[in-house]
C-alpha cells in the first residue's frame, strides 16, 4: 500500500455520556475532523470486553479509540477507572503479543469537549499515518 | 503459635510417610473429615486426587510423587462450592503452591467457601508431564525412584541445569514452590534431620494442630539451610526466565482451539465462557466476506483472538500452574508464555495472585490516580 494514499482506519468504542456526547456536540458545532473514525456507541468504556478491540485489531483496524468520562465523572460512578485497568492489562498482552499497543488510546473526554474530541482525532489520525497500516491487515494466520 | 516445629511422631521416616502418617493423625484425632490428597493409582502408573475418609485408605497417597493430572482446585471448587449440610464439618486440602494460589484466587472470585477447608501446602519439588512421568515409571518399575529422583535435586546445593530442563515447562520456571499462603505448610527442604517440619501460617493452621491433642509438637527455629537452598533455586530459575524467548504469535500458530487449555485452567471458572464456539463461529457467509476481505483466513479462525482474549481474562489471576501446557495436543508452551504473560500483567499492580486473601483482584478495584502510562499515546 503506497503510504502516501494510506488512510487509518481507527474504530472509536465511546462511553454513552460523555464521549459520544462530545463527538455529537463536534458535530452539531460543525467542527470539522477526518473522517477516519466508525464510532461504536457503549454506555460505559467500563463496559469494553478487551476481547472487542483485539477483534477489531486482528481484523485490520489500524486504531481504537476508546473513549469515556473524565475520572470522578463516570454515570456509573467508577466504570472508568475500571476500564483504565483494563486498557492496562490488555496493552500489556499486546506488547508480549508482539503488536503495537499505540494504535489502542484511551482519552477522557467528556461532552462538553466537542473541540477535544475533533483534536483527539486528527492527533491520532496523525499519529498512525506515520504509524503505517496494521501489519494484521494482511496476516492471514490470526 | 507460627512458625515450624517438628512432630516427634514424625521423626526418622522417609518424608512421603511423615506426611501420610501426619494426614492420618488429622483424621485420626477428628479434626478433619476427609482429606484431599494426590495418590498413586492402582497401577502405580499414574498420580490422581483422592478424597480419603478412611485413615486406613492413606497407603498410597503422596503428595510429593512429581506428577500432577489435574490443578487440585478444581476438585477444591467441587468440595466447597456451598456450605456442608453437617454443621463443622472439615476437608483438609493437601495442595501444591500452585494450587493454593488457585484457591485463594477463587475464594476471592467467589468459587469456594473457604468456612470448611485447611488448606495444608508442602514444598514442591516440581513435576513431570503426564507422558514422561509413565515413561520414567515403566522404565524404573518403581514410582518411588521416580519420586525419589526428583527430590535428590533438592538434597544438596549443586543443581543441574539438564535436570531442570526435565520438569514439566512452568515447573522449571517456578520461582514459588512453597505454600506461603496456605494454613499450614509441610515443609522437608533443608529440613535437616527431621523428615518433615510444619510450618504454621495462619490462625486455622494453629487451630489445626491444637486439635491434635497428645501430640509431640516442639517449636524449632527456621533452618538455616533452608533459606539458602530456596534462595539458590529461585535464582537458577530467574536466570532461565530472562533468558525465555517469546515469540507469541508464530507460537500459537498450531494452535487448533481445542479450548483444552480453559478446560483445565483452575482460573476460568465461567459457567458461560465468552470464547465458546457458538459465540466464535460464524455463518458460512462471513467466512468467506472475511477470506475476501483479507485474501485469505485461517480455518479454525480466532486462534490468536482466542488466546489474547484468555490472557485479558484470566492472566491477573495466572498462578503458572502449568496445568494449560500438559493439556495442549499441539504442544504448544502455554504455561511458559500465559506465566510470562500473566507475570507482566500482574507487575502493573504488584499484585501476586494467592499472595493473600486480603489484596484485591486488580480488576474489581482501581484507585482514583495511577497508570499514567495508558493514557500516554507512546506506551
Amino acid at each position: 500500500m503506497e503510504h502516501s494514499t494510506f488512510e487509518p482506519r481507527i474504530i472509536g468504542f465511546l462511553c454513552n455520556w460523555c464521549t459520544y456526547a462530545g463527538a455529537d456536540l463536534a458535530g452539531t458545532s460543525r467542527i470539522q475532523y477526518p473522517p477516519n473514525i466508525r464510532i461504536i456507541r457503549m454506555m460505559c468504556s467500563g463496559s469494553l470486553d478487551p476481547t472487542y478491540v483485539l477483534k477489531v485489531l486482528l481484523e485490520g483496524a489500524d486504531g481504537v479509540l476508546i473513549g469515556g468520562c473524565h475520572p470522578g465523572e463516570c454515570h456509573y460512578i467508577s466504570g472508568n477507572l475500571k476500564a483504565r485497568r483494563r486498557v492496562a492489562i490488555l496493552k500489556s498482552v499486546l506488547e508480549d503479543a508482539g503488536l503495537e499497543p499505540e494504535r489502542v488510546w484511551l482519552r477522557w473526554i467528556s461532552a462538553s469537549e466537542g473541540a477535544y474530541f475533533a483534536e483527539t482525532v486528527r492527533e491520532m489520525v496523525d499519529h498512525i499515518r506515520a504509524l503505517g497500516p496494521n501489519p494484521l491487515k494482511l496476516e492471514w494466520a490470526v | 503459635m507460627r512458625g515450624s516445629c517438628s512432630v516427634a511422631e514424625l521423626k526418622d521416616l522417609d518424608t512421603s510417610e511423615a506426611i501420610r502418617r501426619f494426614l492420618g493423625m488429622l483424621l485420626e484425632s477428628g479434626a478433619v473429615n476427609a482429606v484431599l490428597v494426590p495418590k498413586h493409582s492402582p497401577d502405580n502408573n499414574m498420580v490422581a486426587q483422592a478424597l480419603v475418609a478412611d485413615r486406613e485408605r492413606l497407603a498410597g497417597a503422596d503428595p510429593l510423587a512429581p506428577v500432577q493430572m489435574i490443578n487440585a482446585a478444581h476438585a477444591v471448587r467441587e468440595l466447597a462450592k456451598e456450605p456442608l449440610e453437617r454443621s463443622g464439618g472439615r476437608i483438609a486440602a493437601v495442595l501444591r503452591p500452585c494450587e493454593v494460589r488457585a484457591v485463594i484466587e477463587l475464594v476471592k472470585l467467589k468459587q469456594i467457601l473457604p468456612d470448611s477447608l485447611y488448606l495444608i501446602g508442602y514444598d514442591c519439588p516440581g513435576v513431570y508431564d503426564v507422558k514422561r512421568y509413565r515413561d520414567r515409571v515403566q522404565a524404573t518399575g518403581d514410582a518411588k525412584e521416580v519420586r525419589a529422583e526428583v527430590l535428590e535435586r533438592f538434597a544438596g546445593a549443586e543443581r543441574a541445569a539438564d535436570a531442570e530442563a526435565e520438569l514439566r515447562g512452568a515447573c522449571g520456571l517456578c520461582t514459588r514452590f512453597t505454600a506461603d499462603s496456605a494454613d499450614l505448610n509441610l515443609s522437608w527442604i533443608g529440613a535437616g534431620d527431621h523428615s518433615l517440619l510444619l510450618q504454621v501460617l495462619s490462625e486455622k493452621g494453629e487451630q489445626l494442630l491444637q486439635a491434635l491433642k497428645g501430640a509431640d509438637f516442639k517449636e524449632v527455629g527456621e533452618a538455616p539451610e533452608r533459606v539458602e537452598r530456596i534462595e539458590a533455586v529461585r535464582a537458577s530459575r530467574l536466570v532461565v526466565q530472562d533468558e525465555q524467548q517469546m515469540d507469541l504469535l508464530s507460537q500459537l500458530q498450531p494452535c487448533i482451539r481445542c479450548y483444552n487449555c480453559r478446560e483445565v485452567c483452575p482460573i476460568c471458572y465461567c459457567k458461560e465462557c465468552l470464547l465458546i464456539p457458538a459465540k466464535m463461529g460464524y455463518s458460512s457467509e462471513r467466512y468467506l466476506r472475511r477470506a475476501e476481505k483479507k485474501g485469505q483466513i485461517k480455518m479454525p479462525v480466532d486462534t490468536v483472538l482466542y488466546h489474547l482474549t484468555k490472557m485479558n481474562h484470566m492472566a491477573c489471576s495466572c498462578v503458572a500452574c502449568g496445568l494449560c501446557e500438559q493439556a495442549c495436543p499441539m504442544d504448544i508452551p502455554l504455561g511458559r508464555i500465559y506465566s510470562r504473560v500473566g507475570g507482566h500483567v500482574q507487575a502493573l499492580f504488584d499484585y501476586v495472585p494467592g499472595r493473600s486473601l486480603e489484596e484485591e483482584l486488580p480488576v474489581t478495584t482501581f484507585k482514583e490516580e495511577e497508570l499514567p502510562q495508558v493514557e500516554d499515546i507512546k506506551r
